[in-house]
């Protein structure tokens, strides 16, 4: 089809434009008319980071046709506190209170709030909730969020002065001081530009082809049709590795682009750099693979039997990685308990969900030095692993971390920056990579799923004699992160106790399932999910109170660890307390009281929620006025 | 029993900060320019925690100078000093830490020149907030004339920073070992209200106490709480990356659920401090552990509630359902037999 006149408003100013009937009005505000303020989180409408007023109605800009938007007033981000002018109240008010973080969702979420105090200027909060309800934050937990939005709901109806917004000032130090994000006013402006907002000139635009099986060997790869395709820069694949092929973060066991086998779905296996995404997509599908499927494995104690299908040569039995730890006599201390209890726990796999996906730009500078741009978290170790898989010097690999639109160390792997840099090296030319939703949630590393099973004894008089802890953990087709994971999971295994017997075993098996990787605290949610759990479960079996059966078998200063460290000050005793006291906490043994208890439903909690009663009230009161 | 149960539960933790059972490091450079503001180049950038502020809160304090006149020269591994990683609740505790270390040796430097010009003792010289001083004197004048004078005195304010966390490894057979120099202890109580027609469970509360070491801005501190209370808060009850032999059947935001607005408890933040002694900021960290304690306060405050004990997360609507049923089914069981 070919490109059609377009007339709009955008931000105030007339536009006249040809567009291309494929384009969505997100793709028209940002590629066409260069207004990246509006960001792309997921292309469904499903988490809001793309919001713009169309016609001062809040639409999701991914899901409208930019055909549709013929003759319609836009307002963006940026139009809401142009060039030159102060920022919104909303937006001033964000700043104030901290609600911006990585600040990807942030100019969508400013224009939801914009929206909903434009609609009902005297919204409560649970009526801004639910007008925030569209838009996803994944590092704030929205808490700041909602009181920018009741101060700015404050400022603009005269309840509250505007130096509410003002700076704390320096008062005695600026160390313990309120101040305020130097990086916010960036961020709620929509001015900040992360890697997928880059462009160079004469970029090109990248696309990979992923493994659509678990386990199978690459017979052969073709890919003389799709270089042929005009438009088409390069194609990239493991023959074009000049090094030595190899990433992760603590094996080096995944290539670049799969060699001669692919072992998890999502895995790259090839990739395309042409003019236009368009035409890098559609060369994908002239890419002649031809796989044979071999027998896969998804599950960790069938990865751990004999006989299973092997992952990686260098890895028989599949184990990535087994931390033991062994404290006392195991066998004495549960001799010694008058109780032992046992039970299993099991966690899920997590995704990272950062509203930003992956996104990297590349380029070969004038001295020749390889750069890759891009959101992640770990430069200084992401060069050592490029020189190496470019054969380079290190001097002659350059990474620049672009700002993060959220990592939870979902961005300390070098997924696709490899890719990026073999395609640069080859077309000569810069090369862009942004992923979609969906690509960044199936080929990107998870939270480690665990299996555990927690065997504690114990004395009449609260006193925790041993623990048993084996935790298994599938670390899918390549090993990232595992091997730490399974080792912060181990030492931090047992909890803040003073436990004289502890034996820890912790397994990271490989699978042909998504990878698990790095996320936010490394394996010690898992296990310390199960430790809290079984705190509780053995504190009823004792008629103990929860934090009364803590503090008896806490640290305290100078205690020895898990893995014979000696320890300073421990501060365990004065969290309890504060948290006891904070809760307004009745005391009582561990059992089901919950209906009894007169320290819930205070002031500091909130309402349930009634998703939908506030319209119903409202309704009946509307209906009740007629009459 | 009613149709709503509330329930509260509580947790504890502990975690440590920066690289596990190895030697950790990171540098910094720093230098007091012209007009008294400063630049600031070392490894990394914001991941959202806030660390750009903080490090300008650092070295605003250290220089003697306002935050907004810091300018920090991050994340590039061709301009600036190895930082290392954005992660293990590391970047308040190394980068900080490194960066105060490179502005004491940059406020040395032009300490050393303007006691040299006032002809003072140089340790009775300090700054804040843009204002350098002799203690005990009327030597008074603003950082921009104290640069101005280092530098007509044909010497540059700068420094460089390298700070060190001492970890040790782990022993291979019996995990003996010092992974940390510096640990932190957090507890979080949870309120819900768990629905026993539907299974959906709420979480109305949350209190946290954390132990950072030192709050360098107690705001942010409290944005990292929150942000980890409704992630934990995530796991706990709705989020499930699920595979069938390998391909994903949560491939959007539509099947693979995130707390949104209307799932966030009142979330009330304690900060406690208990400084680290080996390091010049005293403030250890909260990135990663203030999710830690969340999912198990809440499958305890599930338990208070209905009594039913979650061990495999999330905990469902589903899950719930059917151990409520399993539990109303094995009551009538011990009923039958007590007949």
């Amino acid at each position: 089809m070919s490109e059609f006149e377009l007339e709009m408003t955008v931000n105030g100013k007339p536009i006249h434009r040809r567009a291309k009937p494929h384009q969505r009005l997100l793709d028209f505000i940002r590629d066409d008319l260069n207004l990246t303020g509006t960001k792309e989180g997921c292309g469904a409408g499903e988490c809001g980071t793309c919001s713009v007023f169309v016609d001062g109605k809040l639409i999701k800009s991914c899901l409208m046709p930019v055909a549709k938007a013929q003759g319609v007033q836009i307002e963006t981000i940026e139009g809401l506190a142009p060039h030159g002018s102060d920022l919104t109240t909303v937006q001033k008010a964000f700043h104030k209170t901290g609600a911006s973080q990585c600040g990807y969702c942030i100019p969508g979420m400013v224009m939801a709030a914009t929206s909903a105090l434009r609609e009902n200027p005297d919204a409560g909060i649970e009526e801004i909730k639910e007008r925030l309800g569209g838009n996803i934050c994944r590092c704030t937990g929205y808490t700041k969020i909602f009181e920018a939005v009741e101060i700015a709901r404050d400022v603009i109806a005269g309840k509250l002065s505007s130096t509410v917004l003002d700076a704390d000032g320096a008062g005695k130090s600026y160390i313990g001081n309120n101040v305020r994000r130097l990086d916010a006013p960036s961020k709620v402006a929509g001015k900040l530009r992360y890697a997928g907002d880059m462009v160079m000139p004469g970029m090109l635009h990248m696309q990979v082809l992923r493994s659509p099986h678990a386990h199978a060997l690459v017979k052969s790869i073709n890919t003389s049709a799709a270089e042929a395709l005009p438009g088409v820069a390069c194609v990239v694949t493991a023959a074009d590795v000049p090094g030595e092929d190899g990433f992760g973060v603590f094996v080096h066991d995944q290539p670049v682009m799969a060699d001669d086998r692919v072992r998890y779905v999502g895995e790259a296996v090839a990739a395309v750099a042409a003019d236009d995404v368009l035409t890098a997509k559609r060369a994908l599908e002239l890419i002649e693979l031809e796989y044979e499927e071999i027998p896969a494995v998804f599950d960790v104690e069938e990865a751990m039997k004999k006989g299973a299908p092997v992952i990686h040569d260098y890895a028989a039995g599949n184990l990535v990685k087994h931390i033991p730890i062994r404290k006392g006599d195991i066998e004495k201390g549960f001799a010694e308990a008058d109780l032992i209890v046992e039970q299993a726990y099991d966690t899920q796999p997590v995704e990272h969900a950062y509203l930003e996906p992956e996104a990297g730009i590349a380029f070969v500078d004038h001295d020749d030095v390889v750069t890759v741009i891009s959101p992640s978290q770990n430069i200084t170790h992401h060069r050592h692993m490029l020189a190496k898989i470019i054969n380079k010097p290190i001097n002659k690999v350059r990474f620049i971390m672009s700002p993060v639109g959220g990592g939870f160390g979902g961005k300390e792997d070098m997924i696709y920056q490899g890719i990026l840099a073999l395609a640069t090296m080859k077309a000569g030319q810069p090369v862009r990579l942004v992923f979609t939703r969906e690509e960044s949630i199936i080929s990107t590393a998870k939270r480690h799923p665990a299996q555990i099973k927690y065997k504690m004894g114990i004395k009449n008089d609260g006193r925790i004699t041993a623990v048993s802890f084996e935790m298994i953990s599938d670390g899918g087709a390549y090993g990232l992160s595992t091997e730490g994971v399974m080792r912060k999971a181990a030492i931090l295994s047992c909890g803040p106790y003073d436990i004289p017997n502890v034996q820890i075993d912790t397994y990271g098996v490989y699978t042909n399932n998504t990878p698990s990787g790095a996320f936010r605290t490394f394996g010690a949610m898992q296990s310390q999910f199960a430790t809290e759990s079984h705190m509780d479960i053995c504190a009823e079996k004792l008629g103990l109170d929860p934090f009364e059966f803590r503090r008896i078998n806490m640290m305290r200063d100078g205690a020895v660890t898990h893995t014979m460290q000696t320890l300073g000050s421990v501060s365990i005793g004065r969290v309890l307390d504060a948290a006891e006291k904070a809760s307004r906490w009745e005391k009582g043994p561990v059992g089901v009281r919950g209906s009894e208890r007169k320290d819930v439903g205070g002031d500091d909690t909130r309402p349930p929620c009634t998703l939908g009663a506030r319209f119903r009230k409202e309704e009946k009161n509307g209906r009740q006025e007629v009459a | 029993m009613q149709r709503m149960m509330r329930g509260r539960g509580v947790a504890a933790s502990w975690y440590g900060i920066a690289r596990t059972a190895t030697i950790d490091r990171a540098g910094a450079w720093a230098e007091l320019d012209d007009g008294g503001t400063a630049k600031i180049v070392t490894g990394v950038t914001e991941i959202g925690e806030g660390i750009l502020t903080l490090l300008s809160q650092v070295a605003a304090e250290e220089l003697g100078i306002k935050p907004e006149e810091v300018t920090i020269g991050d994340n590039d591994t061709a301009r600036s000093p190895e930082a290392a990683h954005a992660g293990a609740t590391r970047q308040t505790y190394m980068i900080g830490n490194s960066v105060a270390l490179a502005c004491r040796d940059a406020r040395s430097r032009l300490d050393k020149e303007l006691a040299s010009h006032w002809d003072v003792d140089q340790d009775s010289i300090h700054a804040f907030d843009g204002e350098i001083w002799s203690e005990g004197s009327n030597l008074k004048m603003t950082m921009e004339e104290a640069v101005d004078v280092c530098k007509k005195r044909g010497v540059v304010p700068v420094g460089s920073g390298s700070f060190t966390a001492h970890g040790t490894g782990l022993d291979p057979v019996d995990g003996s070992g010092s992974p940390w120099q510096a640990y932190v202890f957090g507890c979080q109580v949870a309120e819900v209200a768990v629905d026993t027609v539907t299974g959906e469970v709420q979480v109305l509360g949350i209190w946290a106490s954390h132990d950072v070491g030192r709050a360098i801005n107690p705001r942010g501190v409290e944005g990292q709480i929150e942000g980890g209370v409704v992630q934990g808060l995530g796991q706990a009850l709705m989020e499930d990356y699920q595979l069938e032999k390998g391909h994903t059947k949560t491939h959007g935001f539509a099947k693979y659920i995130l707390p949104t607005s209307l799932d966030i408890p009142q979330i009330n933040t304690t900060i406690v401090e208990d400084p680290d002694p080996k390091s010049p900021l005293g403030a250890k960290g909260i990135g990663e552990p203030a999710l830690v304690p969340t999912a198990p306060a809440i499958m305890n405050a599930i338990y208070d509630a209905v009594g039913v004990r979650i061990t495999s997360l999330p905990a469902t609507p589903e899950k719930v359902l059917a151990a409520l049923a399993a539990k109303a089914k094995s009551a009538s069981g011990t009923m039958q037999a007590a007949e």
